[in-house]
Parts: structure tokens; C-alpha cells; sequence
């Protein structure tokens, strides 16, 4: 017991956060959709996290991955109801596209990106990320740049009301299960050897590779791992809460740089940091756009700047830091 | 145990912020509020800023001139209620969801642009809201079955069609017709409209190419275009790209007898940018300072009339906004959509969305932004485009016939000849 | 026909090549000697451009002026970034130097914003234009080319010049050996900091020449892609190569929109932006140093 409690203990609290912003949501009106974009935020954070965290390597092209998993489901709605299939299957053949879909950009872009390091990969992301927009739009596949509106086909596929509950309640459910899913995988990461093996690469990855760590195969696991989960955000809140895909929004580099904000305003490589970066981000961004509509960017900007020099380890990495030695250590990752 | 609260502080202090949120939302019928995600900031901003000025000149127009909205007898007061979603998804659904539930609106204007639109729209379907369109011109909004939106921005498809009428009439020679558009969706929904009915009119289309978004230099695309030979160029997608095409066309030497632009040219931005190369230029508007709608105008045509005259909503606008500057149509037709739901809660004597629904469905009237008339879908049918020219750095109304505020100059000048100062005077 | 129209691109090409190796200059000088990627590059062109636009308009004062205006601007602003932000960064990990850059290329947006607004805005610089035959170009296209050709010269003789250039130099080569022969880095890390800054503001001013309209304070983003695809076509290290890799850059987008066109039923413009972003990939690969480098 005492075992299972310090290798899954640290699940504890972030789990609890979740189930807050849940009851929240579900308790207090007009906050669903609120809890929904906190969510988002966390789900894309701590998708984020089980690579940029662990390897430290920035991934600058990483809302790719939303797009192809938001193009995933999007194509299983729309091209399954033109077929005539209803029912949830639809939605299920969209959910293992949009794991399929990142899985494949994510193999190909890590078998040769991933032999790059520090600002080469960085750049080189950006590079598949936009090039691949381009593809979309100049080679016309799936649509091209008129993208696709799939209300009518998912009102097909399930029936009015149930499409109407997905949109708006379900899909942000699911973001919900993909979160925590994404924490559990983290935690587990961290507590087995692609965990150790990860933090050594971090430290000094040539040192890794002398001490005979097989660097790229645990590299390669957390970026896939990572890709995937971000399709599986794309496809829910990307294309089940918005019923359309353009190339141009779901390939929006903001996104990345969201998500990079973020996980170092939690603190990268913890497990917890991801929710807390997701919560301050969302909710100060939330208010300043009912405070002071039209500034948020201008007041966010030099903040950023302040915490990356003042707290480069987030606010995690300070918990992290004061609560060393005491009992509370064993539930904070 | 004392770090141990610090965390314990942490958890409590976003729960209570969350709790925060909430406010009293109890709201008597004294009022009847209007909800808006309105994109101030971020890539929509200047649309944005301009629908928010037409709202707020329309809700003072209403409560002011017009007595307050009559309803059960009584005269109810309009509220404007707004927030910012900063151009982005994740924000218009949370900030819809707060509109409908704290501040308890009873309609919600969508955001700007199509995306946007489509965005918000389960969330307000859902809570059976009517969600009123002012900035999304995609006509597949209105193909997907929703119950509760309702247009008044004019669909993308017919954004040219005046334009290559006119040129028909005007010149029946000029047969050669390039189309140039932005590739994003509005743009391409736009081109298709145009390809459609220039093929009607017997027009022969030389050129058909997109550019991608955010593009820099046009060149390779306008030298191609060039060596097509159109007669006349359509084209166009936002702002930027159509100041970066009028303007490489002049160092190109690209000389056609019409240049129409969607979106960009009929900004005051546009002339200011390109000076004398801009006399000449036209661009589709749905709504343009100058135009002949008035309340004669519409006994004429046997419409009802409601709303300011265009002197007054232009006063109201920079009252509104605080700056003089003369409203474009992004506010203007955000302002009718005020008029037109308070037509359709005084003729339903309701504030339920269903009611109002239906009310919108039969409504027919006409503003000092035109007409305005939806189909079973939802979609505006009922307004009809102008098409603007620039001449002697003033933006003239050339085209319907019916609403021209002067004659269109055609040919236009030749661009070395605007560059030595020549004027597109008819 | 066909052969007319690509020289004619491919002409245009040269020239806005040229200005857009430049405007990679500054980009690649501060990768090369602080290892950091200024993300927020793009934005530091956007206010080249709205010094120009700002001398042009209110003064009368021509673009040609604005380029040693600018730049001195924009050495300011670095040495202001880099003592501010910049300096305690250069030992972090990437991700909090490039995130910094990235916020400080908003937050100049942002200000740009609240002083000019966020119209779309140009100037008429009324110069004649030379017909070629196959294209025409403007006399200001040609200024902002041949001004591009000059600063680049500049840069180089400074490098292998001066003292101050070569001990810059000495430290994209070997940061600990220039150390040791005394070299102060901190300094050259400031004015290698400021100096590409400069460079990138006055190539804003060249690129108005070029495009003299849509002038707003979100225009950066793409240049920002463009200067990346042309840095690592350079070597990413290199500010020459950065020149060298503007020229190619600009030949091969252009040349490539003739030849996508004749493929039915693509869009050839968004597939020759593929084509750069792949090339961008397949360099990276095969040749980190950049396609110029003999080694």
C-alpha cells in the first residue's frame, strides 16, 4: 500500500484539481463553459508536457498534432455520414483517427526531426508544421483551404439532441478523461525507466548516450506518446466542440506557444505543473478579457518575461523546492 | 504544516475564483439585454471594434429616439453587454456560456467571422438561444440545420455578382474576367460565387488563381495574370493582401479597364495607403456612407421602416467609439441587426428565442443599411450589395443603379497615369 | 512565353532575395554568436517599417534616410532587451529564451499598437519604374536592393576588419578560446545582441521600399518564417550566408510558382511555401550548415 501510495500518490492532488474545476463547472451556473476552456488548457499543458517537460526539447510545431487529429475526426463525421453510417461508431472510428492520424506525423516527423537537437529541432518543427498547412491548401487534400462544416453530419450521425449534448457537454467531458489520462501516462513516465532515462537526456544527453541509454527510442516514445495525446485533444475540442476545420486555425502557431506558456508557468517536467500553468493562464486571461478587453497581450507579454527570469522553474518547481523533506514531498510530482 | 497550507491556499483560492464568477443574475423584464463575444482584440479587431461602435450607436438609437423597445404594453430599455474573445475559439464558447447564464441576454450577436460563428453556435442552439449573425458570411453556416441563426451579413457568394453585372451592362466587350482570391474559406466561397455568374453572363474566366494568407509579394501570381490579358481583375480576401495587390499591380504595370476588391478597398485605410494609385479601384460593400436608403426610399418600395437616418447613425457611431471616424459596414450591419430584433420582439411581443425566431422569419423592413430579409434557413436574402468606386480620393456609390451616389469611371486610369496625379473622374 | 515569364520572376526574385537575405542578417548574427533563435524577429521588422512610415509621412524624410535612422533605433532597443531580458537567458534552455523572444516580439506589437493603431497603412514614395522587357521595376525596388548589397558589404568588411569584428568572430568559433585570449564575451555578446537588432530594424526599412503598404503591427509573423527557411538555406550561424540564402530563396520562390502552375488542379502559390518549408527540412537534415559551406 505504502508502495503503490509514493509512485501514485503524486496523482492525488491533480486528480482532486480536476474534480474541482468538474464540480465547478457542472455546480455553478454559466461556469461550464469556462471550466470547458480551463480544460483545454490543462489537457493541451500536460499533453505538452510528456515531451517538452521530460526532454526539455522544444517542439515548436506541436499544434500539428492538434490539427491532424482534429482532421481525423473531422474526416470520419463528414465522410462517414455521406456513407450513410450513424451511431457512435462514427465517433469512435474519429477517436482512433485522431490517434492514428498524430501517430503517423509524429513517426515521421521524429525519425528525422528528433536527430536534431536545441534550436535546430525547434526550427525544423516549425518547418513541418507550416509546411504541412501548406500542403493541405496547395495540393488541395481533404478540402483544402475551404476546410470542412460538419454540423449537419454530426446531427446525421447521432441525432439532433445527442450531436447538441456532445458539442457542449460530452466533448468537454472527454477533454476531462483525456487530461487525467495524460497526467496518469506522465506519472507513470516518471516512475518507470523511459522516466530516469528521460531526466538523464535532460541533464546531458551525451553523457546519457556514453552511459549506454538508448536515447532516441525513449525520445521517440514521449514525443508519440505526446503527439497522440494532442490529436486526441484536437479531434474533441478541435472538431466534436467545433463543428468545423479550416487549415489556417487548427495549424495556428499561437496554440504551441500557448501551450508553451503554460507548462513553464507550472513548471515543466512536473506532473502537477501543467494543471496550475492551465488554471493561471486560463483564468487571468479569462478576467482581463471581462476587465480590460482589448489589453490582455499587452499586460501578458512583459509578465512572461518577468517569470521566465525570476522563475524559470514555475510555480511547481518552487512548491517542489519548499516542500522537499516533508511528508506532503510524496504527493507532489 | 505551514507549506502544507500554502498549497491547501492555493486549491481554495481557485475554487473561490471560480465561485467568483458567478453574479447575481436575477434580472426582472425591465430590461432587455443583448450578449456579444465581440472580437477587440487579435486578428479580427478592427472588425470588431467597428461592430461594437454600430451596436452601441443602434442600443442608444432604440432607447433613446426610438422610446425603448415596446413590449407587453410597456417600453423596455435595451442593454448592451460585451465582452472581449480576443479574435480566439477557446474564449467565444466560455464568454457565450457567461452571456447566456450570468447576465442572462436575451440574444447573443455572434463574433466575427465565419469560424467564430460556427463556434458558438452549438453552445447557444443548445440553450435555445437566438444567436444573430452579423459577421459570418459563409453560406454553409446556414446548410447544417440550426435552429436558432439568423444572418444579416449578406452570404459570401454574392459579394461579386453586382460587380460583373455592372461590368456586363457598362462594357459588353470586356469579356476577359481574372479571378484572384485569398485562399481561406470566406475568399474561396467569394470566387466561387463570381465563377458561377460570370459563366452565366456568357464571361470568359482567362485567370483563376489563389494566394495563400499573410503572402508578402505577389508577384510570381500578378506576372501570370498579366499574361493572361483579362480585361478586368477580381479578387481580394482581407485587408492587407488587398493594399499589397493594388500596389504590385501598379509596379507591375498590370493596366485593366476595373480592379474590384473585396474587403480592403473600401476602407478609408486602403486610399490612405496607396494615394492616387487607389483612384479607380472598387470594392463590394454591404453598407457604404452615401447610400439612398431613407425612409421615402422605402414607402416607395413598400417596406417598413425603423432606425436613424444615416446622418444620425453616423453621429451615433463616433459618439460611440469616441473617434471621428465614419463607420464602415461591419458596423453598420451589426447596428441593423439591433433593429431588426427589436422589429421582431415588438411583433412577437415576446422575448422567448422561439417566438423571435419566428417573428425574424417573416420580417421584412428596411434600415439605413438596406433591406433585410432571411430565408427559411436563416441566411440573408433580403439585402442587396453596393459596389463603391474611388474617385478624387472619395468613395462613390456606383453600382445599383438605384442607389448610386455617382457615375462609375470605366475605364480606369491607367496606373502611370494615376501616378502623375490623374483622377478616376467619370 | 513561358520562358519569359519565369526570367521575369526570377529577375524579381534576385531582387527581393536580396532584401530578404538582409533582413535574415541580424537573425542569423544573433544565433551565430548568442546561440539564442530570436523568435520575436518579425517584430522588430514591423518597427523598421513603422520608423519608415513614421519619418516618411510626418517628416517628408525619405526611406532611404530611415535605413541608418532605424538602425540606430534599433540598436537601442537592443542593448535595452539585452540587459533587460537577453543576458540572464543565454546560459537558460531553449525553451525559456525562445519563449522570451517570442514575448518581447509581442509585447513591441502591443506598444506599436497602442501608438499607431492597427489600421493597415503605406506610403507613396513616388519613384519611375525601368521596363525590362520581360518585367518592369520600380527605382525603389532597385534602391532597397542595391541598399541591401551595400549594408551586407559593410557587415562584411567590419567582421574581418576591425577589432571588434573579428573578436565577434572569435567567439561564434570558439566561445571558450576567445575567452581565454581575453576576448571580454559579455561585450561582444551585447553588441552582436544590438548590432543584429540594428540590421533587422533597417531591413524593415528596405522591405517597405519593396512593399511600401499593409504596414501594421502584426505584419512580422511571416517574415519571421521567411528569415528562418532563409537562416538555415544560410547556415543558421553565418550573417553572409544569410545573404546568400535570401538570393536562393527568392529564386527558388519565385521560380517555383511558374512551374507549380503548370500542375492542373493545385494551387501553386501555397505549394511553393511548401516547397520552402520542405527545403528548410531537408537542409536541416542533410546539412546544418547550410548549403553555401564548403565543408
Amino acid at each position: 500500500m505504502g508502495k503503490r501510495l509514493s509512485t501514485y500518490g503524486p496523482f492525488i492532488p491533480v486528480l482532486a484539481l480536476y474534480v474541482i474545476i468538474f464540480l465547478v463547472g457542472k455546480g455553478v451556473q454559466g461556469m461550464w463553459q469556462v471550466m470547458a476552456m480551463l480544460t483545454f488548457y490543462c489537457a493541451l499543458g500536460q499533453a505538452f508536457n510528456i515531451f517538452l517537460g521530460m526532454t526539455g526539447y522544444v517542439d515548436f510545431g506541436y499544434v500539428a498534432f492538434l490539427g491532424v487529429g482534429t482532421y481525423g475526426m473531422a474526416l470520419s463525421i463528414t465522410y462517414l455520414a455521406h456513407q450513410g453510417m450513424t451511431g457512435p461508431a462514427v465517433i469512435i472510428i474519429g477517436f482512433l483517427l485522431a490517434l492514428i492520424f498524430p501517430a503517423l506525423l509524429s513517426m515521421a516527423v521524429g525519425a528525422v526531426a528528433l536527430r536534431l537537437r536545441g534550436a535546430y529541432f525547434a526550427i525544423a518543427t516549425i518547418g513541418v508544421n507550416e509546411g504541412f498547412r501548406y500542403l493541405i491548401e496547395g495540393a488541395k487534400i481533404w478540402n483544402g483551404s475551404e476546410g470542412m462544416i460538419f454540423t449537419s453530419e454530426l446531427n446525421q450521425v447521432l441525432g439532433r439532441d445527442t450531436a447538441s449534448g456532445l458539442s457542449t457537454f460530452w466533448a468537454d467531458v472527454y477533454l476531462f478523461i483525456i487530461a487525467a489520462l495524460a497526467a496518469l501516462v506522465t506519472l507513470h513516465f516518471m516512475r518507470s525507466r523511459i522516466g530516469y532515462a528521460l531526466t538523464a537526456l535532460r541533464e546531458d544527453e551525451d553523457a546519457a548516450k556514453v552511459m549506454g541509454i538508448n536515447v532516441t527510442k525513449y525520445k521517440i516514445i514521449a514525443f508519440i506518446t505526446s503527439a497522440c495525446f494532442a490529436g486526441l485533444v484536437g479531434g474533441t475540442s478541435w472538431a466534436l466542440k467545433t463543428p468545423y476545420v479550416f487549415p489556417p486555425e487548427v495549424f495556428e502557431i499561437h496554440y504551441t506557444i500557448e501551450a508553451i506558456i503554460i507548462v513553464l508557468l507550472g513548471g515543466a517536467g512536473t506532473l502537477m505543473g501543467p494543471v496550475i500553468g492551465a488554471l493561471i493562464y486560463g483564468l487571468s486571461k479569462y478576467y482581463l478579457s471581462i476587465i480590460l478587453p482589448g489589453f490582455q497581450l499587452l499586460i501578458f507579454a512583459p509578465i512572461i518575461i518577468v517569470i521566465i527570469i525570476a522563475f524559470p522553474d514555475g510555480v511547481m518547481g518552487v512548491v517542489k523546492q519548499r516542500l522537499r523533506g516533508t511528508s506532503l514531498a510524496r504527493f507532489i510530482e | 504544516m505551514k507549506k502544507a497550507g500554502t498549497l491547501f491556499k492555493i486549491t481554495t483560492l481557485f475554487t473561490f475564483l471560480g465561485l467568483f464568477v458567478f453574479s447575481s443574475g436575477a434580472h426582472a423584464a425591465s430590461k432587455i439585454v443583448i450578449g456579444h463575444p465581440a472580437c477587440l482584440s487579435g486578428k479580427y479587431a478592427k472588425a470588431g471594434e467597428q461592430a461594437v461602435g454600430g451596436i452601441k450607436a443602434c442600443v442608444n438609437w432604440v432607447n433613446k429616439v426610438y422610446g425603448g423597445v415596446s413590449l407587453g404594453g410597456k417600453k423596455i430599455p435595451l442593454v448592451y453587454k460585451y465582452y472581449d474573445c480576443e479574435s480566439k475559439k477557446e474564449a467565444v464558447t466560455s464568454l457565450i456560456a457567461r452571456l447566456i447564464s450570468s447576465d442572462r441576454v436575451n440574444v447573443v450577436f455572434a463574433p466575427y467571422s465565419s469560424g467564430l460563428t460556427l463556434r458558438g453556435a452549438p453552445v447557444a442552439e443548445s440553450r435555445k438561444m437566438l444567436y444573430m449573425d452579423h459577421g459570418g458570411a459563409n453560406n454553409k453556416i446556414f446548410r447544417q440545420g440550426f435552429r436558432y441563426v439568423v444572418q444579416t451579413i449578406g452570404p459570401a457568394t454574392r459579394y461579386h455578382e453586382g460587380t460583373l453585372d455592372m461590368i456586363k451592362k457598362i462594357d459588353p466587350s470586356a469579356k476577359k474576367v481574372a479571378l484572384a482570391y485569398e485562399d481561406s474559406e470566406f475568399a474561396k466561397m467569394v470566387m466561387f460565387g463570381a465563377e458561377v455568374h460570370a459563366k452565366k453572363l456568357g464571361l470568359n474566366v482567362v485567370f483563376k488563381r489563389t494566394y495563400p494568407k499573410g503572402v508578402t509579394d505577389l508577384t510570381p501570381l500578378l506576372s501570370a495574370m498579366k499574361a493572361a490579358r483579362p480585361d478586368f481583375v477580381l479578387g481580394g480576401g482581407h485587408f492587407e493582401d488587398g493594399q499589397l495587390f493594388s500596389r504590385q499591380m501598379a509596379d507591375l504595370d498590370i493596366d485593366v479597364k476595373a480592379l474590384s476588391l473585396i474587403a480592403a478597398a473600401t476602407l478609408p485605410a486602403f486610399y490612405e495607403a496607396l494615394g492616387s494609385l487607389a483612384e479607380g479601384v472598387m470594392g463590394p460593400s454591404h453598407w457604404e456612407y452615401g447610400v439612398k436608403y431613407s425612409e421615402a426610399e422605402a414607402k416607395k418600395v413598400g417596406l417598413p421602416w425603423i432606425g436613424p437616418s444615416q446622418d444620425e447613425f453616423v453621429a451615433l457611431f463616433k459618439k460611440a467609439v469616441g473617434k471621428n471616424i465614419i463607420p464602415d459596414y461591419h458596423a453598420a450591419e451589426a447596428g441593423a441587426q439591433v433593429l431588426a430584433y427589436v422589429l421582431a420582439v415588438e411583433k412577437s411581443n415576446s422575448l422567448n428565442s422561439d417566438k423571435v425566431r419566428v417573428a425574424l422569419g417573416d420580417l421584412k423592413f428596411m434600415s439605413f443599411y438596406g433591406g433585410w430579409d432571411v430565408d427559411d434557413t436563416g441566411m440573408q436574402v433580403g439585402h442587396s450589395m453596393v459596389d463603391v468606386q474611388w474617385q478624387a480620393a472619395k468613395r462613390v456609390i456606383v453600382w445599383p443603379e438605384e442607389a448610386q451616389t455617382g457615375k462609375l469611371c470605366y475605364p480606369m486610369p491607367t496606373f502611370k497615369e494615376k501616378a502623375k496625379g490623374k483622377l478616376a473622374v467619370p | 512565353m513561358l520562358l519569359e515569364q519565369l526570367a521575369g520572376n526570377l529577375f524579381q526574385g534576385l531582387v527581393l532575395g536580396a532584401v530578404y537575405g538582409m533582413a535574415t542578417m541580424g537573425l542569423s548574427l544573433i544565433f551565430g554568436v548568442l546561440r539564442i533563435v530570436n523568435v520575436g524577429h518579425g517584430a522588430f521588422i514591423m518597427v523598421g517599417a513603422f520608423v519608415t512610415l513614421w519619418l516618411f509621412t510626418a517628416l517628408g524624410i525619405s526611406p532611404l534616410v530611415a535605413v541608418p535612422v532605424a538602425f540606430v533605433v534599433g540598436l537601442g532597443l537592443g542593448f535595452i532587451f539585452y540587459y533587460t531580458a537577453i543576458k540572464k537567458l543565454i546560459k537558460a534552455p531553449e525553451l525559456a529564451s525562445l519563449l522570451a523572444t517570442f514575448s518581447i516580439g509581442i509585447l513591441l506589437e502591443e506598444v506599436i499598437k497602442l501608438i499607431f493603431g492597427s489600421e493597415f497603412r503605406g506610403y507613396n514614395w513616388a519613384l519611375p519604374k525601368i521596363d525590362l522587357g520581360v518585367t518592369v521595376l520600380p527605382l525603389s525596388k532597385l534602391y532597397a536592393c542595391i541598399g541591401s548589397i551595400i549594408i551586407a558589404l559593410i557587415l562584411y568588411l567590419w567582421f574581418n576588419k576591425t577589432r571588434a569584428g573579428t573578436a565577434m568572430r572569435s567567439v561564434v568559433e570558439d566561445t571558450e578560446g576567445a575567452k581565454v585570449c581575453g576576448v571580454n564575451v559579455d561585450r561582444v555578446y551585447a553588441n552582436s545582441f544590438a548590432i543584429g537588432i540594428g540590421l533587422t530594424l533597417a531591413s524593415g526599412v528596405l522591405l517597405t521600399m519593396f512593399i511600401p503598404v499593409g504596414i501594421n503591427p502584426y505584419m512580422g509573423g511571416s517574415y519571421t518564417l521567411k528569415a528562418f527557411v532563409i537562416a538555415v538555406l544560410g547556415g543558421l550561424t553565418s550573417p553572409y550566408g544569410a545573404f546568400f540564402g535570401g538570393l536562393v530563396f527568392g529564386l527558388i520562390e519565385n521560380g517555383s510558382y511558374t512551374l507549380f502552375a503548370l500542375i492542373p488542379g493545385v494551387e501553386p502559390f501555397a505549394l511553393t511555401r511548401f516547397l520552402s518549408f520542405l527545403m528548410l527540412l531537408v537542409i536541416l537534415l542533410i546539412r546544418p550548415t547550410g548549403i553555401l559551406k564548403g565543408k
